[in-house]
């Protein structure tokens, strides 16, 4: 583990009876970078940051959090006390005011500092006196990104930050994502919205069935898999196979809809025009490759906005 | 020491913010006491309802002089007498017990002539003592007349013809007060029967008032209830907060702090501990103000009611932190709490329970708390509580050790 390294996985399993969650999984995240999870429910993502947040206990493999091993009680002494961590479904005390749950954390945390700088960063001190049950889903997510904050953690481990959250919230969110990492913080990051993944992550892991399907940058990982565009197109079974019978890898066809990933401009006409010689009229849509296309052919499904594989 | 404090702080305002915990933990019990204390509380004298059928009335339907005399005596006594038409049969509504007094027809002639009857026996045996202590002083002469007109007296006697009367009690044999009440109609017959005969008492009751109080119904409530929801507090209460934190994820997030699972414990006592004392002043305050128990909770009180707090917060932490599932860990606590209520005898005395039931109560560890709390709060008798404080001490410590070791803070 070198000093810029945050997090060190090494060969962690997790295994519940027969089922394994977590098998032989090992990743690194830098320090200072925003590091996301991705995969679908039940993939083993919390069981993962949950070992790291020294919460659960491997089966065995190892690993270090800010140069502290997850082993080592005093390690776990120390870990606890520069980690900040945001559960995922979590939700602050109904019958608490925003200010008090955010000072239950802080003085768990032994935190001595005031609360009110980060409470004004996110936009919660005017409300501070407000009842958390009072809130709303989006203003309820801020207090526990507060909750997860407060000590001035110098890594944070929010994990499915915006499920369940209307599209302004989640775009609120973000932004305070991206503010920790201007603000030099290391985020690991649970989810399984590729778009967040993509917008918010300077790396991500892909992790399917408790392995790591695909580790790296982002704008490494859609070069590495060929960049371009990705094309979907509408269209009858007889028509998808000329197109493969015209030389196209589909990577995808359920029901009636395909993709196929072309490298530039040109390739595109070239494809139009195959299309429209045998009589195509349906619809196409043209995207520049993504996780999420690198995750459909990786995986073969896509996740759904519910997180399940489909 | 701080973080133990807020937390402490917080869990406390959490509870006293919720109308449902408030209600459950502190008026709840107070309402339990007034209504309770009230129904069989009150120091009035128990009045028994009693119907009476006079059969013994004039062809105008108007009862006998001396019949409506008896049933005077009855009313002026423990009874309450409600008078019954001959053909008239009560109907049971409600669940006082149904007790029916016959007087037959014929009790005013009867009774004269058992009285007439009597006072010849006793004229004639008065005279035969005379006669038999007065020796040589009276004269063969006077003698053969006494025995003559004794004998005359007899003849008279055997020539009135009297029956004993027959007063019927009529009643259910599942009604307990029965007979000690057909022992009551049966004295107050002979007391009238002693006024016919113009006899007076040769034997008097004296009621001396002691000084000590006796213990009323509401003594016995307010120490059982305040254990009882200082248990339902405990397991009830607790078992839903560690439930509802855990849900809530707030468990999880506190354990990734540097907070140990000794002060996140420590805390849920502590908070519980507040409650306790808040529940006892209400109680003790509404107990004063209401019925008058001025009972003040000395050291050795306040030390069982804290055993008593941390045995069941611990007991709310163990059934909070096996079970996954918020219904499950309600469901566990309600069937733990209920059966610990009812059948310790923390309600009602235990010696109105039938045997069998007595003996579980003896079985529930509720009943040695509210015992203990009984005998230092409102007895005075702090030796009597020293086997039952054992008991809750041995329990304590035995549910606060599987709390602290099967409550989890890591590997949930």
């Amino acid at each position: 583990m070198t000093i810029l390294e945050a997090v060190v996985v090494d060969k962690i399993t997790k295994i519940y009876g027969a089922l394994v969650a977590l098998d032989n999984v090992s990743l690194r995240v830098r320090k200072g970078e925003v590091f996301s999870l991705l995969g679908p429910n039940g993939a083993g993502k919390t069981t993962l940051v949950e070992i790291l947040e020294c919460l659960r206990t491997p089966t065995s493999g190892e690993a270090y959090v800010m140069g502290h091993s997850i082993r080592d009680p005093a390690g776990v002494k120390r870990i606890k006390e520069v980690i900040g961590v945001l559960p995922q479904d979590f939700n602050a005390v109904d019958e608490l005011t925003v200010l008090e749950n955010i000072t239950l954390v802080a003085s768990a945390k032994h935190v001595k500092s005031d609360v009110r700088p980060i409470m004004e960063e996110l936009g919660l001190w005017e409300v501070r006196k407000r009842l958390f049950s009072k809130l709303s889903g989006g203003m309820k997510r801020r207090v526990g990104i507060a909750m997860a904050l407060v000590g001035d953690p110098e890594l944070v481990f929010l994990d499915e930050p915006t499920t369940g959250l209307d599209p302004q919230a989640r775009r609120e969110t973000w932004r305070f994502i991206r503010n920790l990492r201007r603000g030099g913080k290391t985020v690991v990051l649970t989810t399984h919205y590729m778009e967040e993944a993509e917008r918010l992550s300077d790396r991500v892991a892909f992790i399917v069935k408790g392995r790591i399907a695909l580790e790296g940058g982002v704008t490494e990982l859609v070069s590495r898999f060929g960049g371009g565009y990705v094309v979907t197109i509408e269209a009858d079974d007889e028509m998808l196979l000329r197109v493969s019978e015209g030389g196209y890898a589909i990577e995808k066809q359920s029901a009636g809809r395909a993709q196929v990933r072309i490298g530039g401009w040109a390739e595109m006409v070239k494809l139009y025009t195959l299309l429209q010689s045998h009589g195509f009229d349906g619809v196409i849509e043209v995207k520049p490759a993504s996780l999420e296309s690198i995750f459909l052919s990786l995986v073969g499904a896509r996740i759904s906005e519910t997180g399940d594989l489909v | 020491m701080r973080a133990l404090t807020t937390l402490v702080n917080m869990l406390f305002r959490s509870w006293h913010r919720s109308w449902t915990a408030v209600f459950f933990g502190i008026l709840f019990p107070v309402m339990l006491l007034l209504v309770f204390g009230s129904i069989f509380g009150a120091p009035s004298t128990p009045n028994y309802s009693l119907y009476v059928r006079n059969l013994d009335i004039n062809e105008h339907g108007k009862a006998s002089q001396l019949s409506a005399a008896f049933v005077e005596i009855l009313n002026n006594s423990v009874f309450e007498v409600i008078l019954l038409s001959p053909d008239e049969t009560p109907r049971q509504t409600a669940f006082a017990p149904l007790r029916i007094l016959t007087i037959p027809k014929g009790f005013t002639s009867q009774l004269i002539n058992r009285t007439i009857q009597t006072r010849i026996d006793i004229m004639i045996d008065t005279s035969l003592r005379f006669v038999e202590m007065s020796g040589g002083e009276i004269g063969p002469e006077e003698r053969e007349n006494i025995t003559r007109g004794l004998s005359r007296l007899r003849a008279f006697r055997e020539s009135i013809a009297a029956e004993n009367v027959k007063l019927v009690l009529e009643g259910s044999p599942d009604d307990p007060t029965l007979q000690p009440l057909a022992g009551v109609i049966h004295t107050l017959a002979s007391r009238f029967e002693m006024a016919l005969l113009n006899a007076t008492n040769s034997i008097d009751l004296e009621t001396v008032t002691t000084v000590k109080r006796q213990l009323r119904a509401v003594d016995y409530y307010l120490p059982g209830y305040i254990a009882a929801f200082v248990m339902t507090n405990g397991v009830i209460g607790v078992s839903g907060v560690v439930s509802d934190f855990r849900r809530r994820g707030l468990v999880k997030l506190l354990a990734t702090t540097p907070l140990s699972k000794t002060t996140w414990i420590t805390a849920l006592i502590i908070s519980q501990t507040l409650v306790s004392m808040i529940l006892l002043t209400v109680m003790l305050a509404m107990g004063w103000i209401v019925f008058r128990i001025s009972a003040l909770p000395d050291l050795y009180s306040l030390i069982i009611i804290l055993v008593g707090t941390v045995s069941y917060t611990s007991l709310g932490v163990l059934i909070g932190s096996v079970l996954k599932e918020p219904g499950a860990v309600s469901a566990l606590s309600n069937a733990v709490a209920f059966p610990l209520m009812f059948l310790s005898g923390a309600f009602w005395p235990l010696e109105i329970m039938p045997e069998l039931m007595q003996q579980i109560a003896r079985l529930t560890p509720l009943y040695y708390f509210h015992t203990a709390l009984r005998q230092t709060l409102i007895a005075g008798l702090p030796s009597e509580a020293i086997i039952p404080s054992a008991v809750m001490a041995t329990m304590t410590v035995v549910v606060f050790s599987l709390a602290y070791y099967i409550s989890k803070w890591k590997d949930f």
